[in-house]
């Protein structure tokens, strides 16, 4: 059993306060295996002791099962026992909800934490676009996703702009030929983390991870994901691009795991942020763990400041300085737009990315 | 129309102390007229380029500049472009994500904001953009492009040419506008160039050799030489250097 760390104590006095059949789950698991602290692999730079301070007042859970096919316990069963993360955000959950293909879904949360089941059969296409609202309490949100052979899901996550913090994860399983789409548009809070795990268990899968990352002052925005290849003939493209600004910090942590049966893998993952003033701070740690021999992967990382010469090209034309920035900073944010993104989302994320430029 | 006296100019790069690059440079370009400045390597051409138009790092530290008798120096870059000041580029910027013809319009907008003007209609922006791509044998699909992204050293000189057609500017410097060009290229561009000429216009034209004031026509040629303005001339001063070189007025060796 581990120590009670601070971030245990927190937890556990949270869940406690709860008092329903999952939240006891997830503070046996809690206690049992801990949560992550600042010496953990992967948190160092996102501590999630921050996001406990904002866990508020217990409040009156309510019933939340009603309508959905699956319960929290039985959600939180799907998730490894360690990942006391999923555990946390699950026990804390206030709100479920599932998708099983079709017509599009449009997830509008204020909630303090969700469970959410995404289930598509062979062949099945789906589109989950998710905003997540302002708040001024701690959200967490888990989402487990299975695409069965030749299914295809399109999510995009939003995450507005918040003083508090949140924490989302999606735990992903692809099976032979499915189609996994992700794209997230995080302007940061006080503490956030959109960590993505992808499990390519059938050949021939595609994983397209993109994101873009918006840090403010006094606001941190953490996108990490991980994909393991275990079938063979995947094909994983990842592109994601951030800006912090003086007090703001931002995270990206990729890693892809190649297992040995992961042969003729065809694997990109890149990574380019701007520190748009003295004073911000970008974290970026990139990983490619590969055990097959037969395999194609590459990941790029940069960090650097607007480029100079640019800024002063645009102004020789007339355009004023900080337009001149605005313009070079949002064309560099936009590079990260996916083409499979409607028209109305896409113009929504320029629209969130033009107003964030301009309220410097 | 532009005067410069006994201007110097220092250089601090990011990885190194400062230079003194201009050493006291005098020019008097008055509206209607060419004027070509020549020099070897290293001369100052270019920091004279980019203390008129008013890049960071580059530092007066004596004389002055005046654009129409008024102080052009005090003035950041963006307000000497809506004045009128346009640099042609020798190393033209990629910018990528930014179309050619999105950055130009940008371009234009904010120039006719400062001037207190109204914006262009989109059907006369086009319009212009047609005649300049037209006359500069620029491929309108180019225009749509990010800006430089992927363009060869050819096409990016044209841009700059098509930037100068479409944004009009009273007073142009071209840096070494002729490097990358081929011989036809080399026509085009100084087509373009001289249909910018007029009497209430001038050009500073800096370039290392004399080929290209064979198409565009200078009334005075300046030799440049360790940030100093050594020798003056009509056109046959060109010519002279083609065949003596520099160091026939430079006076070195």
């Amino acid at each position: 059993m581990a120590a009670a760390s601070p971030e245990v104590e927190a937890a556990v006095g949270h869940l406690a306060q709860n008092g329903s059949e999952v939240s006891a789950i997830a503070e046996d698991r809690i206690a049992e295996f801990g949560l992550p602290t600042r010496r953990t692999e992967g948190w160092r730079w996102t501590p999630l002791r921050r996001a406990l301070e904002d866990a508020g007042p217990p409040w009156v859970r309510p019933d939340i099962t009603t309508g959905v096919d699956f319960s929290l316990e039985g959600l939180l069963a799907a998730f490894r026992p360690s990942d006391t993360v999923a555990a946390l955000a699950l026990g804390l959950a206030d709100d479920a909800w599932e998708y099983g293909g079709g017509a599009p879904l449009q997830i509008d949360s204020r909630s303090r934490g969700t469970g959410a089941r995404i289930v598509l059969n062979p062949g099945q296409a789906g589109v989950v676009v998710q905003h997540i609202r302002k708040t001024e309490h701690l959200q967490t949100g888990a989402a487990l996703i299975d695409l069965a052979p030749g299914a295809e899901l399109s999510l995009v996550l939003i995450f507005e702009d918040s003083s508090a913090s949140r924490i989302a994860l999606n735990r992903v399983r692809l099976g032979t030929g499915a189609t996994y789409r992700q794209f997230v548009l995080t302007e940061g809070a006080k503490l956030s983390r959109v960590e993505t795990e992808v499990d390519i268990a059938g050949a021939g899968a595609k994983v397209e991870l993109s994101g873009v990352y918006l840090a403010a002052a006094r606001r941190h925005a953490d996108l990490t994901s991980q994909v393991i290849l275990n079938a063979e003939d995947a094909e994983v493209r990842q592109l994601v691009r951030g800006v912090a600004r003086k007090g703001g910090r931002g995270v990206f942590q990729g890693r892809f795991k190649v297992e040995r049966v992961a042969q003729k893998t065809d694997a990109q993952m890149e990574h380019n942020a701007l520190l748009l003033e003295e004073g911000a701070e970008i974290f970026a740690k990139p990983e490619l763990e590969i055990y097959a021999d037969d395999v194609q992967c590459s990941h790029g990382n940069t960090a650097g400041q607007l480029d100079e010469n640019a800024i002063f090209y645009l102004r020789q034309r007339g355009i004023p300085e900080i337009e001149a920035r605005a313009m070079i900073t949002r064309a560099f944010l936009i590079e990260a737009l996916p083409d499979w993104l409607d028209e109305a989302v896409r113009g929504e994320v320029e629209q969130r990315i033009d107003a964030w430029l301009g309220a410097a | 129309m532009l005067e410069l006296k006994n201007l110097h100019a220092r250089v601090t790069p990011e990885d190194g102390p400062a230079r003194e690059i201009l050493k006291g440079v005098s020019l008097s370009v008055p509206a209607g007229e060419v004027h070509a400045v020549m020099g070897p390597n290293g001369s100052g051409k270019s920091t004279l380029s980019y203390v008129l138009t008013g890049r960071n790092g580059y530092e007066v530290t004596e004389g002055s500049a005046t654009f129409d008798g008024a102080d052009l120096l005090s003035l950041p870059p963006e307000e000497r472009a809506a004045k009128g000041l346009f640099l042609s580029f020798q190393y033209p910027l990629e910018i990528a994500g930014v179309p050619v013809m999105t950055f130009v319009r940008a371009a234009m907008n904010a120039q006719r904001k400062a001037r207190g003007e109204p914006e262009i209609s989109a059907p006369d922006f086009l319009r212009a953009s047609k005649a300049a791509a037209q006359k500069l044998k620029i491929d309108p699909e180019m225009l749509k492009r990010p800006l430089n992204v992927g363009f060869s050293g050819g096409e990016k000189k044209r841009l700059e040419i098509y930037q100068m057609l479409m944004l009009a500017p009273r007073f142009m410097i071209l840096d070494e506008t002729d490097s990358g060009l081929d011989i036809d290229a080399l026509k085009v561009v100084a087509e373009g160039v001289n249909a910018l000429r007029g009497k209430d216009r001038a050009m500073l034209v800096i370039t290392h050799y004399q080929r290209l004031l064979d198409y565009i026509k200078s009334d005075k040629v300046h030799v440049l030489s360790a940030g100093r303005i050594v020798k003056s001339g009509g056109p046959e001063l060109a010519l002279e250097l083609e065949k003596s070189g520099y160091d026939s007025v430079t006076g070195a060796r």
